[in-house]
């Protein structure tokens, strides 16, 4: 048992010891290898926090939400109708919610305002996002400007920032008191931005949601599957253009590995001859091929990941966020919350590392296989 | 003692181009002693070497070695007479590793790496503690005062050093038999008197010394015993040095 544990080492050491002979060739290798497991890494990341910001999102969201329709366009939805819907068999709730949006042209931001469920403590208070925090620069405390609709300015002071289980939903949020909000867009008593409506049994909104639409011929009942059908389709159209991008990157490095499995050198191959006519067995030579393999490998792959962990989740995906966010990439910024997929780093692990190390035994198993009498004629 | 029996080589059996460089050689080498095998390029030197030293199997005929100092077994046991003619390669490798120390005509040192790395390197395999193997190794370099050099990078070395270096290798497993190709091919005359006196040292050790050369300075050297002549894979005539 000794015997084979201090073989590895010994194999190991003189792998690494190895490695660095070759030192601008192994680097530029240790670089290229880097930056690709980066840019894979960076992807399965990236799709990974998205789609979790998206599931938090339809967690909270409601089972239906209803919108009043004018002319094909949304339109306030008068507060009565809450009591006629939720008389509808099935439906356990009926919210009215008040919501909408707000530029500010000093920051070039689009904000989200939405009226408080918790109870704020007073007029002119306001807990904001944290996307919201950093463009104005805010902290409990201060005052957050906002402009009326007829331009007079109003201050309202920061109660909290809110937390940060899902940027994708609160990065741009500005919640409000009712009374604020309604001051503020002048909102006309009796209405509301929409309704939000709970069921008890999943399978019964299809038929609730047409029995709003046929009681309020104005209405538009949106379900939440309607809502994730619209999230995945455009996750989807992310989704693909991630799958181009990692297409294009796993091509890379099958190149890459190819290249590798097929470019032993006269040097190297020689090298082996030497070790096998001083007593290296054929299986000797391939785990110090593994274990060089396994070094840039494993480094690489450690690099890579933690680059992409860096540009993801602290550089914003700043590499391709224009392309993937789409309009989320207006202000205010959003960061993706960190969170990695365990599974997701075990295939990539395999993905990488693997092909690579193999890629780097099989030339050097066919040279290893020769007649150790090779180096004595070279 | 090694024993060859009616041993032949061919090369390209089958093919268009067949070769044989050894034909029913039959050879006894005796231990602790300083054997040549002389013969001109091509008289099948270099592949009786290879046959003897496990880095080949013979096409036919035995080859059986005998005596103390056969090791290598996966047992780590020593054993009286082996008939090494048909060991599976994993076999044969550890025969090798453990038994003969072979010094090449270029060296064959690794270049980019230190003295101290190459004379180890045998050693790597047999799962001995790194320490030792170190220790030994320098013992080694000492014994062949080219210990300053230890840290040095091979291709640093004049040709006297590597030729110790080379020598220091071959010696690290501590192996029973010396085996060298050549090995003055690429010195002058006082470094190859000098390679001659060192493993002549080698037989009061008890080690066996087969060294395959066409060069007078190695096959008249007072420190031989037996010259083999070899011309196109046959043995012309053998015998000890008076």
């Amino acid at each position: 048992m000794n015997r084979s544990v201090e073989r590895h080492r010994n194999v190991l050491d003189f792998a690494l010891s190895s490695l660095l002979r070759r030192k601008g060739k192994n680097v530029s290798l240790w670089v290229v290898y880097t930056l690709i497991v980066s840019l894979i890494a960076a992807i399965v990341f990236y799709t990974h926090a998205l789609k979790r910001e998206a599931a938090l999102i339809l967690q909270g969201a409601p089972d239906i939400v209803v919108q009043k329709m004018v002319a094909g366009r949304h339109d306030l939805v008068p507060v009565g109708y809450v009591e006629k819907i939720a008389a509808i068999r099935g439906v356990r709730s009926v919210r009215p919610r008040l919501w909408g949006y707000y530029y500010d042209a000093a920051t070039g931001a689009n904000y989200t305002l939405m009226a408080s469920d918790d109870p704020l403590p007073g007029p002119g208070a306001a807990d904001i996002g944290s996307g919201v925090a950093r463009t104005l620069h805010l902290t409990e405390g201060d005052f957050l400007p906002i402009r009326a609709t007829d331009g007079t300015p109003t201050l309202f002071q920061v109660r909290k920032v809110l937390p940060y289980a899902s940027e994708l939903a609160s990065s741009d949020l500005i919640l409000l008191s009712e009374g604020d909000l309604r001051a503020l867009f002048d909102f006309p008593r009796g209405f509301a931005t929409d309704l939000a409506v709970t069921v008890g049994n999943p399978a019964e909104r299809p038929t609730i949601a047409a029995k709003i639409a046929g009681q309020f011929p104005d209405s538009r009942p949106i379900l939440n599957s309607e809502i994730l059908r619209t999230y995945d389709s455009i996750f989807d159209w992310r989704g693909g253009m991630m799958v181009v991008m990692l297409g294009v990157a796993v091509l890379a490095f099958v190149i890459f590995a190819w290249d590798k499995a097929t470019g032993l050198s006269a040097e190297e191959r020689r090298e082996i001859g030497i070790l096998k006519s001083v007593g290296w067995e054929t299986g000797d030579v391939l785990l110090l091929k593994f274990w060089e393999g396994a070094a840039i490998s494993l480094a690489a792959f450690l690099c890579g990941t933690i680059l992409a962990y860096i540009q993801v989740f602290f550089l914003s995906a700043s590499l391709f966020e224009p392309a993937l966010k789409g309009w989320s990439v207006l202000y205010p910024r959003f960061k993706l919350v960190p969170d990695v997929d365990p599974y997701q780093l075990a295939v990539l692990f395999f993905l990488t590392v693997v092909p690579y190390t193999v890629a780097t035994i099989i030339p050097s198993w066919r040279a290893a296989t020769v007649d150790p009498d090779a180096a004595m004629r070279s | 003692m090694i024993a060859l029996h009616d041993v032949t080589k061919s090369f390209h059996s089958g093919k268009a181009n067949p070769f044989t460089a050894i034909r029913n050689i039959s050879l006894t080498i005796a231990p602790a002693r300083l054997t040549v095998l002389k013969g001109p390029s091509g008289s099948g030197k270099t592949t009786l070497l290879t046959l003897i030293g496990c880095m080949a199997r013979p096409t036919s005929g035995r080859i059986v070695l005998s005596g103390n100092g056969i090791s290598g077994f996966p047992g780590g046991e020593e054993i009286r007479e082996l008939d090494i003619t048909s060991l599976p390669e994993r076999f044969l490798a550890g025969i090798r590793r453990a038994t003969f120390g072979f010094i090449f005509q270029h060296f064959n040192l690794l270049r980019g790496i230190t003295v101290l790395e190459n004379v180890m390197l045998p050693a790597y395999p047999t799962g001995e503690r790194h320490g030792e193997i170190r220790k030994r190794a320098e013992e080694l370099l000492a014994l062949f005062d080219v210990a300053r050099h230890a840290n040095s990078r091979v291709d640093l070395l004049s040709g006297g050093e590597t030729q110790r270096v080379a020598i220091a290798r071959a010696l690290i497993n501590r192996p029973s038999v010396i085996v060298a190709d050549e090995p003055t091919a690429h010195l002058d005359t006082d470094l190859s008197r000098e390679f001659m006196e060192i493993v002549g040292s080698f037989k009061s050790d008890g080690k066996t010394v087969l060294i395959a050369s066409h060069d007078p300075l190695v096959c008249e050297s007072p420190r031989v015993d037996t010259v083999v002549e070899m011309r196109d894979g046959r043995i012309l005539r053998s015998g000890s040095v008076p």
